[in-house]
């Protein structure tokens, strides 16, 4: 909300300029702006339109004669089809600046000199919606007379300058000038002075022409009523008029723009009905049935059985809280009106805007709070307003449909505790000098405070509250800076963590670029990768269909990445990240959040250059990146890579599953070339493991073992096997052969094609043989050796070469 | 002629072909030839049984000079032969230093992850745990154990992704704090967390919003947690990430899980305070929120508020990270383009 000063100098001194005042309160109290209206404005004064012919050459330009205070009256061509003589305008000067960079300069018109601009409104600064109605196609003509000459901006509240308050929920009690006035008037140490609203106490009577009940008090503590009879409705002032436009409110009629004031003035909604439109002599707050419909101008909204209306017979003359139907509104042939104010639950007013889409000023006060404590006073201040030019023969009491009499809050506190949660030492009588600056009544006894806190600050409950008002009171710049003081405390990650950040560490070591993906995906990417076969998990109200799924996998992600990055030509890639995924056991609502590392690698490992000849990623690079993460797990484990074919996006022939201790903890393998294909991608050779897994494994005790001091012996072997058998059998068959003194095996050279028998292939093992207590023999190698041979021949058939 | 005069001719010519040689064979075969067994010197010395008797020591001795002035030119030149073989070579091996390097590289860490681990470091430094947490969440924890009912206004402030009735995408880390508060054991002393992690919020992607971003969630629960402490706490943070010469401020605000409440300004690291562009010409930036944990979140997690105070905030890496280093678009952060996840190598 927008407090202009001129408003507030009516409650407080305004000594300050926007700014200052705007940093200020947001230092101490609400997030505000500066602003000022009509900085760029000159040169625009009050004309008096004394003569105006037609425009010889032109059907709906008229040239006019104004008094603009000068000696002589000037003349300005004018097209607005609502000028005519005697009316007092807006004139802009030659050499006026109007909004936007506009600048008027004395030329002529077909012929005719004009020495400036008649001016409408919106043309001047004020917002076309905003402006009354009857000027919205022309001129603006003020009602009465005013003085030639004279600048128009007080006038007109062209020039206000405001102070723009963006409030947080809690703090509701300052939506209304009156609630604004107490918070900035305790910033300066300013007590606002108010004037009570007076009725003229002959025209108040016990009468009423109708019965007022609410049917849910729960949800409407209070709805008072007054009824005002014989009302001429007609133009408010323009003092008035001013004001509501500046606060973004168009002025329609005397009545409803007294019922918008109070709602500035007080943060009280106030709502406005035609008596004679009513449909019978009963006025109810109720549910309404399933199909109401609510009227209203620019388009009929259908209600239903959770909406709280306020009905006259069958009549739904308004939503409670948000809005009044078009049914009973209040024109300028009204002549017997209803106000109303009332009290309406804010969650359910929240909810009601919600669902019709129709959240506005007064459900906005609603849902955040009004003070119960001057809802009668409000009704009061409309009433008089609507009267103020003498207008209403006679006003009755109040009637009253539901009320409950507001009471102070009552918080309890202790000067000790307040100042120990500051970390300050005020004294009892600072303390308490803030909170009565607050408005609040203190009491003191020893220690203990007993604060009465007004109705307005109904955020107000407990002492943590006070600690806050008197903090930001006393200056939150008056704060020293310190640190906890407690006990000791060993700060770091988690083991889980710490397993995390060596495995990221590995991989940016093998100089793989972390990334960071979204977790939610659409259908065909948590379809593409359910490697761990799990039901999906959904959101309710997804925002796109692109963000809808639970990833159960990081693969997805990192195919977009790369096809991302290789439309844009980078074309060699090699990416990883580290994050959850969500698996969901069958008849679970919650998914197990997982960790994992998963990797992807496309084009080249090793780049064409000057000194190098490039390297294509393959199967048995990422296989070594793998090998080297659970190198680093430090697991008391074997993992062994069997081959699969079972995930229908990865290639049949080069893909295995990662186990450790027979159960699977993760995959290799390259993308399917259908599934490149169809993501315009190179090939791409990916990687996931489950962190979890392995963080659950035994851990590796190490002993330290001195390097040996006894030369190694070492043995080639050469083997042609049928192309089915793998290179894991042959290697775990010399193991189980190769004796307690085998330490090492490598396979050195794999080979099929020419000079080798069809479908067979040759290959090369080199053996290591270690005695770490003594010299080996060659006799003792060569018996192991020969072991390791038979084994083969047997098993696998092989021909030693 | 004399024996002398032989030696001495001996002499002239062997260091002049030793200075005349230009291999290092030559030098050898000329050791062997004048030095060696046979050679002239040797030869010249039998003529030494016709020397008279009292000039022999005289002979002696020039013989000697004479085998060890040649000795010293042919390993002089040997030196300077071998001086200029090596300097051949080196002068061969010269290559272009300025041809690029064989690559080693090592991967960049994500800039967020990087912005995150900074913030942890510190906080681990101060004796803090980092803690984990659920990124699908109870209703429960996310909301109302944080003071925020259904139907509390304060929901509007932030949209949300819900999988049931029950279950949703957490909005926010504090979601954490009645777990963490939960599980501590208070006789073993205070609870210092912080607890980073990935939230979701149901907003459009644009420029500055995303659906997922990320949060740091700090809590100290202790008997004596006051504001100073938060403000000396983040103040001291602050100038961890932004640089020394920064200052914060506080300005009141509203959290429900919090009383009092206040949004945190840096100073800005760009102006120095002067007003500029990134600060909006303020001097000030705004880069987190916290306060003192309300009573009422203290009590839901069975601590007496009466006898514990707590102090809580929550910052965004992105924004830290959009600030630090002039991302304009959150998105970038997401769409991983290598070009730009390599800029930010090694910067923390």
């Amino acid at each position: 909300m927008k407090i202009s000063t001129n408003w507030l100098k009516e409650y407080i001194p305004v000594n300050h300029t926007v700014e200052e005042m705007a940093n200020k309160i947001s230092l101490t109290g609400i997030e505000s702006g500066p602003v000022k209206l009509g900085e760029e404005l000159t040169g625009l004064v009050v004309g008096h339109i004394t003569s105006v012919e037609p425009h010889p050459d032109s059907d709906h330009l008229k040239v006019c004669k104004v008094d603009v205070g000068e000696a002589e009256d000037i003349q300005i061509v004018c097209g607005a089809p609502n000028v005519a003589a005697d009316q007092y305008v807006i004139v802009a000067m030659h050499g006026a600046h109007l909004p936007n960079g506009v600048r008027i300069k004395r030329g002529k018109l077909r012929g005719q000199e004009s020495n400036g601009m008649i001016c409408g409104l919106d043309e001047v600064g004020v917002p076309a919606k905003y402006m009354p109605e009857e000027f919205e196609n022309g001129i603006y003509v003020f009602d009465e007379p005013q003085k030639p000459g004279e600048a128009v901006y007080d006038l007109l509240g062209l020039k206000d300058q405001m102070i723009d308050i963006d409030i947080t929920p809690n703090r509701a009690d300052t939506l209304g000038m009156r609630g604004a006035a107490w918070e900035i008037g305790a910033t300066y140490d300013e007590k606002p002075s108010f004037t009570e609203p007076k009725l003229i106490n002959d025209k108040v009577k016990e009468f009423s022409d109708i019965d007022v009940a609410v049917e849910n008090k729960d949800l409407v503590p209070d709805y008072l009523i007054r009824e005002l009879k014989d009302v001429k409705v007609g133009k408010s002032p323009l003092w008035m008029q001013r004001r509501l436009w500046n606060q973004n409110i168009r002025p329609v009629n005397s009545v409803i723009d007294a019922a918008n004031y109070v709602m500035i003035e007080y943060g009280q909604p106030i709502q406005a009905y035609d008596l004679d439109k009513l449909e019978s002599n009963q006025l109810t707050v109720k549910f309404a049935e399933n199909g109401d419909k609510l009227n209203l101008s620019d388009n009929d909204k259908v209600l239903d059985q959770n909406d709280l209306v306020v009905s006259s017979g069958n009549q739904i003359i308004g939503l409670a809280g948000i809005i009044s139907s078009d049914v009973a509104k209040v024109d300028e042939n009204t002549t017997n009106v209803l106000l109303e104010a009332g009290v309406f639950d804010g969650a359910h007013v929240r909810k009601t805007a919600q669902r019709h889409d129709l959240r506005n000023d007064a459900s906005n006060r609603f849902e955040k709070g009004v003070d119960n404590g001057i809802v009668t006073e409000a009704l009061t201040r409309a009433t008089q307003l609507v009267d103020q030019t003498d207008s209403v023969k006679e006003i009755s009491e109040t009637i009253i449909g539901s009320y409950i009499e507001a009471k102070p809050t009552i918080i309890k506190g202790s000067v000790s505790h307040i100042n120990h949660l500051m970390g300050l030492e005020l004294t009892t009588e600072k303390m308490v000098g803030i909170l009565e600056r607050l408005g609040f009544n203190v009491e003191v006894d020893g220690d203990n405070l007993t604060v009465s806190v007004p109705t307005r600050r109904w955020d107000m409950s407990i002492e943590a509250d006070l600690v806050e008002e008197v903090n930001r009171i006393y200056g939150y710049a008056n704060l020293p800076n310190t640190l906890p003081a407690g006990m000791e405390t060993r700060g770091g990650y988690s083991p889980k963590r710490e397993l995390n950040n060596k495995l990221r560490n590995v991989l940016l070591g093998a100089g793989m670029d972390e990334v960071i993906n979204y977790s939610l995906l659409n259908k065909k990417e948590v379809d593409d990768f359910n490697a761990i076969d799990t039901e999906y998990t959904k959101l309710l109200h997804p925002m796109t269909e692109d963000h809808e799924y639970l990833r159960s996998s990081l693969i997805p992600g990192l195919v977009r990445n790369i096809a991302y990055n290789q439309a844009r030509k980078n074309a060699d890639i090699s990416i990883f990240e580290q994050a959850r995924i969500f698996d969901r056991p069958t008849g679970q609502d919650r998914p197990n959040e997982v960790e994992y590392i998963s990797g992807a690698v496309s084009g080249n490992v090793v780049s064409d250059s000057w000194n190098t000849k490039a390297q294509k990623v393959d199967f048995y690079y990422v296989k070594g990146l793998v090998e080297e993460l659970l190198n680093n797990v430090n697991a008391d484990s074997d993992f062994t890579f069997v081959a699969t074919d079972e995930y229908s996006n990865l290639h049949p022939g080069q893909t295995a599953k990662i186990l450790a201790n027979e159960q699977v903890i993760g995959l290799v393998g390259k993308l399917h070339p259908n599934y490149q294909k169809a993501h315009s991608i190179d090939d791409t050779f990916v990687f996931e493991l489950n962190v979890d897994l392995l963080f659950n494994l035994n851990k590796k005790s190490v002993q330290a073992q001195s390097a040996p001091k006894y030369p190694s012996i070492s043995r080639d072997l050469a083997i042609l096997v049928d192309k089915t058998v793998e290179n894991g059998q042959i290697i775990a068959d010399i193991y189980n052969n190769g004796g307690k003194y085998l330490k090492d095996v490598n396979i050195f050279d794999v080979y099929e094609g020419k000079n080798i028998k069809p479908s067979h292939k040759s290959l090369g093992y080199h053996l290591e043989f270690l005695n770490p207590d003594d010299t080996l023999t060659d006799d003792e190698v060569e018996k192991a050796f020969s072991l390791v041979k038979d084994s083969l021949v047997q098993k696998f058939n092989v021909e030693i070469r | 002629m004399s024996l002398n005069d032989t030696l001495k001719n001996l002499r002239e010519n062997g260091i002049d072909e030793a200075k005349r040689a230009q291999r290092l064979q030559e030098l050898n075969d000329l050791r062997v030839n004048l030095l060696g067994k046979k050679g002239p010197i040797t030869k010249a010395l039998r003529g030494m049984k016709d020397v008279p008797a009292e000039e022999r020591p005289e002979i002696g001795t020039l013989a000697n000079n004479v085998k060890n002035d040649i000795q010293a030119a042919i390993e002089e030149k040997m030196d300077e032969l071998n001086k200029a073989i090596v300097a051949k070579k080196l002068a061969e091996e010269k290559i272009d230093v300025t041809l690029p390097a064989t690559k080693q590289v090592q991967g960049t860490k994500h800039i967020l992850n990087q912005t995150i681990e900074d913030i942890e470091q510190f906080f681990i430094g101060l004796g803090y745990e980092v803690a984990g947490g659920y990124e699908v969440e109870e209703d429960h924890y996310n909301f109302e154990r944080l003071n925020i009912p259904k139907n509390h206004p304060a929901r509007d402030m932030q949209d949300t992704f819900y999988l049931s009735d029950e279950l949703l995408m957490r909005t926010q880390t504090s979601a954490q704090e009645g777990r963490d508060m939960e599980a501590h054991d208070f006789t073993k002393g205070p609870l210092k967390m912080i607890s980073p992690g990935v939230v979701y919020r149901r907003d459009d992607d644009d420029a500055t919003h995303s659906h997922q971003f990320h949060q740091i969630e700090g809590l100290v629960v202790d008997k004596n947690i006051s504001m100073a402490d938060l403000k000396g706490t983040l103040d001291a943070l602050c100038r961890h990430v932004f640089g020394p010469d920064r200052e914060i401020r506080f300005r009141p605000s509203f959290f429900p899980f919090t009383e009092p409440s206040v949004e945190v300004d840096v100073s800005c690291f760009n102006c120095g305070g002067e007003g500029c562009r990134i600060c909006k010409y303020t001097g000030w930036i705004e880069v987190l929120g916290a306060g003192l944990t309300h009573p009422n979140v203290l009590k839901m997690s069975g601590i007496d508020p009466n006898e514990y105070s707590g102090m809580a905030f929550g910052l965004g890496p992105e924004r830290f990270a959009m600030l630090k280093y002039g991302v304009n678009d959150i998105r970038d952060f997401y769409l991983n383009d290598v070009r730009f996840l390599e800029q930010f190598k090694g910067v923390n």
